[in-house]
Order: structure tokens, then C-alpha cells, then sequence
């Protein structure tokens, strides 16, 4: 299951690179922007992995809108039994992902303390063509490809450090390399670090998806 | 390689939080983004909830007003930027 909010600047600017490079190797259900609500997430017990990117905080991850998706200890647990779940949010690698694999989840990756990057508002219509942000978010890209390749938990999570290692080593502005350096120092994996999925086929378009023209919460 | 206004915000971000020191890292992190000046229309984002009680989005030039009115957003840039806990 992908979700993926999109009603502001910071997850406008991340759903437009998982729509980018993500979305087009992940089968239904894709829950983006209006359908990213708690009445469809919660029916959706299917499946072995929850890709998602929203607003949190160390016990809940929120959709569209910051409607809470997941709260530590309020959720059906069928929800997360067998799966691998990797959030993209702020620090819910804190309560919520301990919670998450303490419900069965095969494995969690997601983050401790907030998630931020600079972003080009410039390039909201387009945001997987934006060159700053790119910097803290292809690396997390690169992780959930890895996962959608079939490889485990340990290795999908090690290629994102890398992937930031190497980029804050290669960013001469130092404000974008502290972001990525601190999403570094509080990226987390836990559960069973082998755990993995069924590989997915490698599919890219070429071709970019149209400009996101939704309107965003100011 | 880091500049020196870099380093000065650092400096001064490591200073104890009281509101003076707020506005001193406030006006060094203006003097960064002074030399900094690039980019078309730069924010700085996180993926927080409302519930932390600063704003998710903050054009770069907006920075040091935010962190002179707001001590929970000052906090954050100081976690960023020192890398202290």
C-alpha cells in the first residue's frame, strides 16, 4: 500500500518524488492526496507493505490533511501483521514503529526526531525536478526501491544511510547538508533485519508525470 | 567547506537559549543566508504535525524571524544545526 499526502510545501515536494520514481512499482491500493484518509487506509488489511509519507509525531503517522492514520496502540492490528512498513514522517520511529513491529510488522524504517530538507517552491508543480531537495529525498527513493527489489531490511536501510552519507559529503550549502546529515543520525530500522518482500519488476517511465496542479494549503 | 557566518551560527547556537541569544543566533543566521543567496524560492520543511507547535514550511529568509518569535523552532534549528540533543 502506497500513502501519500499532499496538501502543503514539505508533502507536495516528498510525494512528487515517490509519485516520480515509486508509485509506478506498487500496485494497487495508492492512496494520494484526497483518497489518503483514515476510512480507506483502515479497510486495507491486504498485502506486505506499507510505503508511506505524512506529517507525524513519535506515536502517530497522518494522512491528507493530518488526519491520524496510525496512533500507537488505537489501530487493528491486522493492519500491520506481516508487513513491511517504511514512514516517512516525523519521528514516529520514537513510539509508533516499536508499536508497529510489537503488532506483527515484519520490519520498520522511519525516523526519530523531524524530517526536514530544503525545498524549491519554484518547482511545486514538478517536484521530483527540484535540485535541492532531491538531496535528502533520492536516498530514501533509493531505500524503497531497494525494498521493491526484494532485498532485506538491513540492506535497503544501510543504502540510505549511504545515500546520505554521500550526498551531505558532496553539498557544499552547509544548511542542506545539516538536513541531510541529521535525517542521517535519526533514520531507524527496526524488527527482523532480513525481512524482506516480494521483489517487484523494475518499471520507470521515461516520461515524467504531469504537473501536480491541486491546490495546497498555504 | 563551511563558511565563517556558518561557523558563527553554530557559535551561537550553542549558546544557552535565553531570549537574547535567540535573537544574536537570529541575526547571525541572517548574515548566513545574506552570503548564502542562492536558489529561486528556498523553504525549509519538515514532515512535523501541527502538534509541535511551529510551522512545517519557512521560505529561508523567513528563518530568523521565526526563530526569534518561536523558541520550539529556534530549538529545532539548533538540533540541525549543532547536532546537539
Amino acid at each position: 500500500m502506497l500513502a501519500l499526502a499532499d496538501f502543503d510545501a514539505p508533502t507536495r515536494s516528498a510525494s512528487g518524488f515517490l509519485i516520480r520514481h515509486i508509485l509506478p512499482r506498487t500496485g494497487p491500493p495508492q492512496l494520494i492526496g484526497l483518497l489518503d484518509r483514515k476510512t480507506t487506509f483502515t479497510m486495507l488489511t491486504f498485502g506486505d507493505l506499507i510505503i508511506g509519507m505524512g506529517h507525524g509525531s513519535p506515536d502517530t503517522f497522518t494522512g491528507q490533511n493530518e488526519v491520524v492514520l496510525l496512533e500507537a496502540g488505537k489501530y487493528d492490528p491486522r493492519l500491520v501483521e506481516g508487513k513491511f512498513v517504511k514512514l516517512l514522517s516525523c519521528e514516529c520511529g520514537q513510539v509508533l514503529g516499536q508499536d508497529i513491529v510489537d503488532n506483527g510488522a515484519t520490519a520498520f524504517q522511519g525516523y526519530t526526531e523531524d524530517f526536514l530538507w530544503v525545498m524549491d517552491y519554484d518547482y511545486i508543480l514538478t517536484p521530483w525536478d527540484d535540485p535541492m531537495a532531491k538531496k535528502a529525498l533520492l536516498p530514501v527513493v533509493c531505500s524503497m526501491h531497494l525494498i521493491l527489489d526484494g532485498k532485506t531490511n538491513r540492506e535497503a536501510f544501510n543504502a540510505e544511510i549511504e545515500g546520505f552519507a554521500l550526498n551531505a559529503e558532496e553539498e557544499e550549502d552547509e544548511l542542506i547538508k545539516s538536513c541531510i546529515e541529521f535525517n542521517r543520525a535519526n533514520a531507524v530500522l527496526l524488527g527482523d533485519e532480513s525481512a524482506k518482500i516480494r521483489a517487484r519488476p523494475k518499471i520507470s517511465f521515461p516520461i515524467p508525470p504531469p504537473p501536480l496542479i491541486s491546490p495546497l494549503r498555504i | 567547506m563551511p563558511t565563517e557566518e556558518f561557523e558563527k551560527l553554530k557559535e551561537a547556537l550553542r549558546e544557552a537559549p535565553t531570549e537574547e541569544a535567540r535573537k544574536a543566533a537570529a541575526e547571525a543566521m541572517r548574515r548566513y543566508l545574506e552570503k548564502r543567496g542562492r536558489g529561486s524560492r528556498p523553504m525549509l520543511v519538515s514532515l512535523a504535525t501541527k502538534k509541535r507547535g511551529y510551522p512545517t514550511a519557512v521560505p529561508l529568509n523567513k528563518i530568523p524571524e521565526e526563530m526569534e518569535r518561536n523558541p520550539a523552532y529556534y530549538n529545532l534549528i539548533k538540533k540541525v544545526i549543532t547536532k546537539e540533543k
